[in-house]
C-alpha cells in the first residue's frame, strides 16, 4: 500500500513540474539558512579536549590586596575578570601539589629566532607555564621530553615547541637539542609537539576564544619566561601597593597566572574545593581590606558557559535562520494546498472507488516529505556555500564553520521533519474532500 | 462592494487566507527585526561626527618600546607636527573619534538626576584641532590645562575645592539638564576616575562629537563625548589628531607619516609602525567591517520578500483560479473588470491587515525574547508601522497579476459548468 501510495505521490509531484520545483527550492532555501548556522553554532559549542576536558578544572582564589572595585560601567565595559591568581599562590598550590596534575599558565607574545637571527618568526604566542601541563592537557610529544618540576624550580630556560615552528625555523621537525631565542633570550629545545590547538581556547580566553591561525607553539617555564624579560599581557588586578602603572602588568603583584587542575574523581573534586576554601582562609591581611575569602573552581563546560565564549550574533543568527524556514515552510504549505487541491476530481474519484480518507492522508503527507527530501539533496550544496562565505568573513570564529558528519545527519532529518509538519494541513484538506460533489462535475 | 462581501467569502474558506495570514505574519516579524538590526548597525556611521572631517588626520598604533614615551616627547611631537608645511594644528590626544584603541569610560550625573554613561577625550587645544562648533560658552583656556599620564593621573595640583571645566556636547546638555541650559552648571562624576571628588563645571557646549566607543553609538547615544581639560604626559598609549589644510591632501598626509616615523621611530616597538590616516578613511574602513553583517541582513531581507511574494501570489492565483466561475458571474450581472480588480485588492488588504497584526505582535514578542538573552536593545514601535508599510506594498503587487487575471474572466464564463 506504502508503495502505491510512493508511487502515486511521485506521479503527482511530475504532474505540475513547475509548483513542484518551486516548493523544493524554498524548502532548501530554509533549510540551508538554517543548517549554515546551526553547524556553526554546534562547532562553536564542542568540547575544546574531548576525553580530558570533564576532568579539567579551573582554580581561583582571590589574594589581590586591593579594595573590592565598586565600579559600574554606563558603557559597558567590563573589567577583566579570567578568574587568574597571583604568581605566589600559584608557587604555593604547585609547592603543595593536591590535585592529580596542576599547572599555572599565561600566555605571552615574543619574536622568535634562531640564535644566529637567520630566520625570524615575529610575534609569537608562547605559553607560560609550570611542567605538568604537557600531560596535563594532552599535548602529543613527537619527538624528546617535557620539562620537570626540579627545571621548573631552576628556571631553567627550556622550551618545547611545536613541529610547525621547527619547520619554520630549522627546516627540519626533529630539532630537539637545538637552541632558539625568544626576544633576546636563549632557550634550549628539548621537545617538538604537534600543534595544540583547542577550541575554543578555554584556558586563555584572555587572549582568543576561537581561531584557527592563532596558537601557542612555545611552551616553556613561566620563570624563565619573565627572567627573559617577557611581560604578561594583562591582569585581573593588582595589590594597592603596586607602583603605579597606567596599562603594565606588575608580575610580582598582579593576577596573571590561570590555575588548572585535573580532578578525576567527585571525591577529589569536593576535597579540592575544601583546600582551595581552607587555603585562601588562610590568607592574612584580606580582612583588614573588608574582602572575605574568596575560592572557586570551574569545571571546563561551566567555564565556557560563564565566560559566554559562543558570540551572541552566532545565536541570534540561528534564529534568524529558523524563523525564515518557518517562513518557508507555511510557503510551502500553501503551494503544497494548492497543489492538492487542484486534483480534487482525481481524489474525489479515489474517494468514490472505495479508497479510505487514511489513505489519501497518508499518500499526500507522502508527496509533501518527498518535496522536502528534495529540498534537503538540494540544501547540502547550498549549506556548503553558506558556510563557505561564513569562512570568508574574518572574525576568528568564522574559520570553524564546518558540516560534520553528526550535522549531515542533522540535515536530514530536519528535512524529514520539516516534510511530515508541512504536508499535514494540505493533506488533510485533500482528504476530507467530498466524493459525491468532485465526481459530479467532472 | 460590501465589506459583509468580503467577510462571509472569507469565513467560508479559510484555509488559503489562514495560510497568507501566517506567511505574512511571520514576514512581517523577520523583516521588522532585521531593519531595525540593520539600522543599529548603520546608525553610528549615520551619525554626525561634529568634527572636521576632510582636514583631520588620526595617528593611533605608536607602540613604545620598553618604556613609556615621556611627556617631553609628546609635546616635541606636537611640536613637530605643527611645523609640517600644510598642518594647521596638532594635538596628541587620549581618546578620539573613530580611534577605538584609547577608551575612557566615564559616568556622569547633571542637574536632574540622570546618569549617563559618556567617553571622554583627552588633549590640549582639540576643540581647535578637531574643528569642534561650539554652541556655547567657551574654549578650554591655556592655564586650565592639566598633565595627564604616568607621573600623575591629572588630579594633583588641582584646587581641592574647585571644580574642574569641561566642556559637553549639546545632545548631553538637554538629556543632563532639564530644561538644557547646562553652561556654568555642576555635574558630577560617578567613577571620579579623573577627578577631585568636585565634579565638572559646564565652561563650552558644542554641536556634535561623535563617541569612540561605536558599538553604542545609537539611540541617541552617539554624542556621548566630554572634553576634559588635560594636557598628554608620559603614556604608553599615545594618539594624535592632525588638523591640515584640505587643498594638501596626500602630499600633507605623506608628510605627517614621514614627521611621525622620524621623530618616534627609533623608540617604537619593533615591527610596530603608526596608522596614519584620514578621518573620512577611518570611517570608510568601520563601514568596511559593517559590510559583511550588512549584507548578510540584505540576503534575508531579499530571501523573504521573494518567498513572501511568491507564495501570496500562488496562492491567490489559486484562489482566482477556483472561483473564476464565480467572477463570470459577477461580470454577467453587471460588475465591471475595475470592481473585479478592486474586490481582489481589497480582500488582499484585509487578509495581510490581520496578518501585519500578528506579524507585530511576533516581531516585538521575538524582540523581548531575544532581548532577554543577548544584548539588544528594545525593538521601538516605530519600526513595526516600516514593516508593516512595506509588506502592504508587496502583497498588493504580488497579488496585482492574479487579480489583473480575475478582472479579465468575461461574463460568458458564467454560462459554461467550469
Amino acid at each position: 500500500m506504502i508503495r502505491y501510495s510512493l508511487e502515486l505521490a511521485l506521479h503527482g509531484l511530475r504532474r505540475s513540474p513547475k509548483s513542484t520545483v518551486l516548493a523544493i527550492v524554498t524548502v532548501a532555501l530554509g533549510l540551508a539558512a538554517s543548517m549554515t548556522t546551526l553547524a556553526l553554532l554546534h562547532q562553536l559549542s564542542a568540547d575544546p579536549l574531548p576525553g580530558r576536558s570533564q576532568n579539567l578544572y579551573l582554580a581561583w582564589v582571590d589574594t589581590v590586596q586591593a579594595k573590592p572595585d565598586s565600579y559600574e560601567s554606563l558603557n559597558d565595559v567590563t573589567h577583566p575578570d579570567f578568574k587568574r591568581i597571583k604568581m605566589a599562590d600559584a608557587q604555593a598550590l604547585v609547592q603543595e601539589h593536591r590535585a592529580v596534575r596542576q599547572a599555572a599558565l599565561a600566555g605571552l607574545d615574543a619574536d622568535v629566532s634562531t640564535t644566529e637571527g637567520e630566520h625570524v618568526q615575529k610575534a609569537q604566542s608562547l605559553l607560560g607555564t609550570t611542567s605538568e601541563l604537557v600531560p596535563m592537557f594532552g599535548v602529543a610529544l613527537r619527538y624528546g621530553r617535557n620539562w620537570s618540576a626540579a627545571e621548573d624550580a631552576a628556571r631553567a630556560p627550556v622550551a618545547v615547541i611545536d613541529v610547525d615552528l621547527a619547520q619554520k625555523l630549522f627546516g627540519t621537525g626533529n630539532v630537539v637539542g637545538r637552541s632558539i631565542r625568544l626576544d633576546k633570550t636563549v632557550f634550549r629545545v628539548i621537545g617538538v609537539s604537534t600543534p595544540f590547538a583547542p577550541q575554543p581556547h578555554f584556558f586563555g580566553l584572555d587572549r582568543w576564544a576561537f581561531s584557527d591561525s592563532d596558537l601557542e607553539n612555545v611552551f616553556v617555564p613561566y620563570t624563565a619566561a619573565l627572567d627573559a624579560g617577557l611581560i604578561p599581557g594583562g591582569s585581573d588586578g593588582c595589590d594597592d601597593k603596586t607602583k603605579r602603572s597606567l596599562f603594565d602588568v606588575d608580575p610580582a603583584r598582579c593576577a596573571w597566572l590561570a590555575y588548572w587542575v585535573e580532578l578525576d574523581t567527585p571525591q577529589q573534586v569536593a576535597d579540592y574545593r575544601t583546600y582551595l576554601d581552607h587555603y585562601a582562609a588562610q590568607q592574612p591581611r584580606l580582612a583588614e581590606l573588608a574582602k572575605p575569602a574568596k575560592a572557586q573552581l570551574f569545571g571546563v563546560s561551566e567555564w565556557l558557559a560563564k565566560q559566554n565564549v559562543i558570540p551572541d550574533n552566532a545565536r541570534m543568527n540561528v534564529w534568524l535562520a529558523m524563523s525564515f524556514l518557518l517562513l518557508c515552510m507555511a510557503n510551502v504549505a500553501g503551494l503544497l494546498t494548492a497543489k492538492f487541491l487542484r486534483r480534487s476530481g482525481e481524489i474525489g474519484i479515489r474517494r468514490a472507488l472505495g479508497a479510505p480518507r487514511r489513505v489519501v492522508f497518508m499518500q499526500y503527507v507522502l508527496e509533501a516529505t518527498a518535496v522536502s527530501a528534495l529540498g534537503g539533496a538540494v540544501a547540502l550544496p547550498l549549506t556548503l556555500l553558506g558556510l563557505w562565505i561564513v569562512r570568508l568573513q574574518d572574525q576568528g570564529f568564522t574559520d570553524l564553520a564546518r558540516l560534520d558528519p553528526l550535522m549531515f545527519a542533522g540535515l536530514f532529518a530536519l528535512s524529514l521533519l520539516v516534510g511530515v509538519l508541512v504536508g499535514v494541513v494540505p493533506a488533510w484538506r485533500a482528504s476530507t474532500i467530498e466524493p459525491g460533489l468532485q465526481v459530479k462535475s467532472v | 462592494m460590501s465589506m459583509r462581501i468580503h467577510l462571509s467569502v472569507l469565513r467560508r474558506h479559510s484555509l488559503m487566507p489562514a495560510l497568507v495570514v501566517l506567511q505574512v505574519a511571520l514576514a512581517c516579524a523577520i523583516l521588522c527585526n532585521v531593519l531595525f538590526l540593520v539600522q543599529q548597525k548603520l546608525a553610528p556611521l549615520l551619525a554626525p561626527s561634529g568634527v572636521a572631517t576632510d582636514e583631520l588626520i588620526l595617528v593611533d598604533r605608536m607602540d613604545s618600546q620598553a618604556q613609556p614615551w615621556t611627556a617631553a616627547e609628546v609635546r616635541r611631537g606636537e611640536q613637530v607636527l605643527r611645523e609640517v608645511p600644510g598642518v594647521r594644528d596638532a594635538s596628541a590626544a587620549f581618546g578620539l573619534p573613530m580611534v577605538p584603541g584609547a577608551l575612557m569610560d566615564m559616568a556622569l550625573q547633571g542637574g536632574n538626576g540622570v546618569k549617563i554613561g559618556v567617553n571622554g577625550y583627552l588633549g590640549a587645544g582639540l576643540v581647535k584641532t578637531l574643528g569642534l562648533q561650539l554652541v556655547a560658552g567657551r574654549d578650554f583656556l591655556p592655564d586650565e590645562y592639566h598633565d595627564f599620564g604616568l607621573d600623575g593621573d591629572g588630579s594633583h595640583g588641582w584646587d581641592p575645592v574647585a571644580q574642574q571645566p569641561i566642556i559637553i556636547t549639546r545632545a548631553l546638555a538637554d538629556q543632563l539638564f532639564d530644561d538644557g541650559h547646562a553652561l556654568g552648571k555642576l555635574m558630577s562624576d560617578l567613577h571620579d576616575n579623573q577627578g577631585n571628588g568636585h565634579g565638572y563645571r559646564v565652561v563650552g557646549i558644542v554641536r556634535h562629537l561623535l563617541r569612540n566607543q561605536l558599538g553604542l553609538a545609537t539611540d541617541g547615544r552617539a554624542d556621548n563625548t566630554v572634553l576634559l581639560a588635560r594636557r598628554i604626559g608620559s603614556t604608553s598609549i599615545l594618539n594624535f589628531a592632525v588638523r591640515v589644510d584640505p587643498s594638501m591632501h596626500d602630499a600633507v598626509l605623506k608628510r605627517v607619516a614621514a614627521a611621525i616615523q622620524r621623530e618616534f621611530g627609533a623608540r617604537m616597538k619593533e615591527g610596530a609602525t603608526a596608522r596614519v590616516s584620514f578621518y573620512s578613511e577611518r570611517r570608510a574602513q568601520a563601514f568596511q567591517r559593517q559590510r559583511a553583517a550588512l549584507w548578510l541582513f540584505a540576503g534575508v531581507t531579499l530571501a523573504v520578500v521573494i518567498v513572501t511574494v511568491i507564495g501570496i501570489m500562488g496562492l491567490t492565483g489559486f484562489w482566482v483560479q477556483k472561483r473564476t466561475r464565480q467572477i463570470g458571474i459577477r461580470r454577467a450581472l453587471g460588475a465591471r473588470k475595475v470592481d473585479i480588480l478592486r474586490y481582489f485588492l481589497v480582500e488582499n488588504l484585509l487578509i495581510v491587515g490581520v496578518g501585519i497584526a500578528i506579524g507585530m505582535l511576533l516581531a516585538s514578542l521575538g524582540n523581548r525574547l531575544l532581548m532577554r538573552h543577548y544584548e539588544l536593545v528594545h525593538l521601538p514601535w516605530t519600526y513595526l508601522p516600516w514593516g508593516a508599510l512595506v509588506m502592504v506594498i508587496l502583497s498588493q503587487l504580488a497579488v496585482l497579476g492574479p487579480a489583473l487575471r480575475a478582472s479579465a474572466v468575461p461574463p460568458v464564463v458564467a454560462t459554461r459548468s467550469v
